[in-house]
């Protein structure tokens, strides 16, 4: 059941991004239309299947290296299709519904059979951790994506190359009200994931604080995210903003992917 | 256009346009619309032109026709115009043109869909041709056919502009400017637009900002009675030339239209007043030659500056899409145009179909009964035969018209056949069976 509801989930994102990029090509409104329902309906199905997974080994299923990938995953196409239901952002799906893709692949990958649940994790506070620090990133991902659609719209506007496909981006103001938007929340988030962390740190291991890369580097990524919003309060906009919420969000690749290669004592397998 | 199908009615359109007409005699043509109300219902008749309207608007004169007999219609709507308007025939009949069945639908299609408008794309040509339906439409002189006709017309409209970029793209310098102003900012209607000097360029862009909803217009120039004169027709406020940079800081879009032979923005004033808006997107539009504002200003960040050559470049894209586009809309036409012309000829000859057939079943049963009411003694099957007899000749005797009939029909909505074009249309087997006068 598991895994015939990620083959579906697998063929809707691969179905979204296919008419998300066919409605940013065309001027054919009627894709506009289907690409955020295929998205929605990959989105459901993929929380189904995590539900399913969950339900099957009887915890939170975020431990293993693949409900890991298929949380983060689930929650960027939800974020994704979240912001552009509010915002006049199309393209957004165009970059979260491959994401949403290459996730979901990545998961068949990594599969694993269910195990029982290291007594370290069994806590209530995993789903609260993991779902807060998830959420932060998710959001980040949005903030690197309209960064980056940003900075291409800017170059093309700055070399006066206007093409009927960069009318169909979204304008620079919206792209850097959601630059603004989605550091802000994810900023948030991040440091709720931050605290959970700590507080369940301290129940679990007895202190709050371990000195090992994984946290290390979080704390680090925190503090990048920090100066970048206080800058950006401060007046820094558009180009500058967009590459240094580009850069921090390298640095966040690179905390919690690279170190998965460091041994420590943070998380089970991953995360 | 002759060759075309030729069914008991046509659809005509003779009119002229912005392509053919100077503006002048358009003028003379043009009906304003109290006189519409008044001539319209002199037009039509039920003899020559069953259901007409008129589409005036300031590039064209048209005249859209349902007629039994196209050269007397051709005739009537000349004579129509020359009278009305009172203009002597020969002084704009080389301008005319005449556009007959498909050809006629085709264009109107076509100028509801904007693609026959000087400026290809524009949207208020729909809106004009609903006025012309309207009118027309309340005047009574519109029958099934064209209550139709320019139903479908909106439609097609609405699917060349929903279905292809053609309105989306922008033809003029200043429309062109205003359109990067949305690919910049979100919504013009909190934005700020500052004009510098008075130049025709330059109010024409301020138009265009209006017309998008702009907030705030600010008007200067270095003669203050010429601001003031702008600021009035455009509803904005005027800014001393001499505060200028005071003000800079306050606006979103700056227009550059001053005949000035030094840069009237340069660097340092730009990047005080970005400082000042916590760097804020500026889009500088320089219209002016000699430039009005500092080239090197694009290099700052968050500060777009297009000058008018940046802009032809722009202009000159659109052109190029435009054409793409437009072929585009060309075919979702020639569809649309077909599938009218086939419920067109099929509304003509089903009931031609129809009528045939009860004609001959009338007669059939009314000489029936009379023979069996000579003839005393028959058994029911002979009844029964002479009944099947009966049945069966007229059935023999009707098949060839009718289908050529429905051969004629299919022909015609292909358009092939040219042969079958030159034939019989309903009308003439209407005449020829007596269909129409058989009153008894």
């Amino acid at each position: 059941m598991e895994v015939w509801l990620l083959t579906l989930t697998l063929l809707l994102y691969l179905l979204s991004t296919a008419s998300f990029v066919v409605g940013l090509l065309s001027a054919r409104p009627v894709v506009r239309t289907i690409a955020p329902s295929c998205l929605l309906a990959a989105c459901l199905c993929h929380a189904g299947a995590i539900a399913v997974r969950s339900l099957t080994v009887g915890y939170f299923a975020v431990t293993e290296v693949h409900e890991a990938l298929s949380f983060f995953a689930c929650l960027t196409a939800g974020i994704g299709l979240l912001v552009q239901w509010r915002l006049p952002v199309s393209i957004l799906g165009a970059i979260v519904s491959p994401i949403g893709f290459i996730l979901t692949l990545g998961v068949y990958v990594f599969y694993t059979q269910a195990r029982a649940l290291p007594p370290t994790l069994q806590s209530a506070w995993l789903p609260i951790h993991v779902t807060a620090a998830f959420l932060g990133y998710a959001v980040f991902v949005v903030a690197c994506s309209a960064s980056l659609v940003y900075l291409i719209q800017e170059k093309h506007l700055k070399q006066k190359k206007a093409s009927s496909f960069l009318r169909r981006l979204p304008s620079l103001e919206t792209l850097d009200h959601l630059n603004y938007l989605s550091l802000a929340w994810g900023f948030l988030l991040l440091t709720l994931g931050l605290l959970s962390g700590a507080v369940w740190a301290e129940y679990a291991w007895g202190h709050f604080w371990i000195w090992e890369p994984r946290l290390i580097l979080s704390v680090l990524t925190w503090v990048l995210y920090a100066l970048l919003l206080h800058y950006r309060s401060a007046g820094w906009r558009g180009r500058r903003a967009a590459t240094l919420t580009i850069v921090c969000f390298a640095v966040l690749v690179v905390s919690f992917v690279g170190v998965q290669f460091f041994p420590g004592r943070h998380g089970g397998q991953f995360g | 256009m002759a060759s075309l199908v030729q069914p008991a009615s046509s659809l005509m359109v003779v009119g002229l346009s912005h392509h053919t007409t100077p503006v002048e005699l358009r003028e003379q043509l043009a009906f304003n619309d109290g006189a519409l109300d008044a001539s319209l219902p002199r037009l039509v008749d039920t003899e020559t032109i069953r259901e007409g309207a008129i589409l005036s608007t300031c590039n064209r004169v048209e005249v859209v026709a349902h007629t039994p007999n196209l050269d007397a219609a051709n005739e009537k709507i000349r004579a129509f115009l020359a009278e009305e308007q009172r203009v002597a025939l020969p002084r704009f009949a080389p301008y005319l043109y005449t556009h007959i069945n498909q050809e006629a639908v085709s264009h109107l299609f076509r100028v509801a869909s904007s693609l026959d408008s000087l400026v290809v794309g524009e949207p208020q040509i729909l809106g004009q041709v609903k006025d012309a339906y309207n009118a027309s439409s309340a005047l009574g002189t519109l029958g099934t056919v064209l209550h139709r006709c320019f139903h479908k017309s909106f439609s097609v409209a609405k699917r060349v502009r929903t279905e292809t970029s053609i309105a989306a793209k922008a033809v003029s310098v200043s429309s062109a400017a205003v359109d990067l102003a949305c690919t910049i900012f979100d919504h013009l209607e909190d934005k700020t637009a500052m004009v510098i000097g008075v130049g025709e360029m330059g109010e024409q862009a301020v138009r265009h900002l209006r017309g998008r909803g702009i907030g705030t217009i600010m008007v200067t120039n270095r003669t203050f009675r010429r601001a003031v004169e702008l600021a009035r027709t455009c509803n904005g406020t005027v800014v001393p030339f001499d505060q200028l940079d005071k003000h800079l800081h306050l606006t979103d879009v700056v227009i550059g239209s001053a005949g000035s032979p030094h840069y009237v923005l340069h660097s340092g004033m730009v990047e005080e007043a970005l400082e000042e808006r916590k760097r804020s997107p500026m889009f500088l539009i320089d219209l002016g030659v000699p430039r009005n504002f500092d080239p090197r200003l694009n290099n700052l960040d968050n500060v777009f500056l297009y000058d008018i050559d940046d802009l032809e470049q722009v202009v000159e894209d659109h052109k190029g899409e435009r054409q793409v586009e437009a072929v585009k809309a060309e075919a979702i036409v020639a569809e649309e145009v077909e599938s009218f012309w086939r419920w067109f000829v099929n509304q003509e000859v089903t009931p031609t179909i129809v009528a045939l057939r009860e004609q001959a079943e009338l007669i059939r049963s009314r000489e029936v009964e009379k023979t069996l009411a000579s003839l005393a003694d028959l058994s029911p099957q002979t009844k029964e035969s002479i009944e099947a007899l009966t049945r069966s000749l007229t059935n023999k005797l009707l098949h060839p018209p009718l289908a050529y009939l429905k051969q004629r029909h299919r022909n015609s909505v292909k358009r092939e056949d040219a042969d079958a074009h030159e034939a019989a249309s309903p009308h003439v087997i209407r005449q020829i069976f007596g269909l129409d006068t058989n009153e008894e």
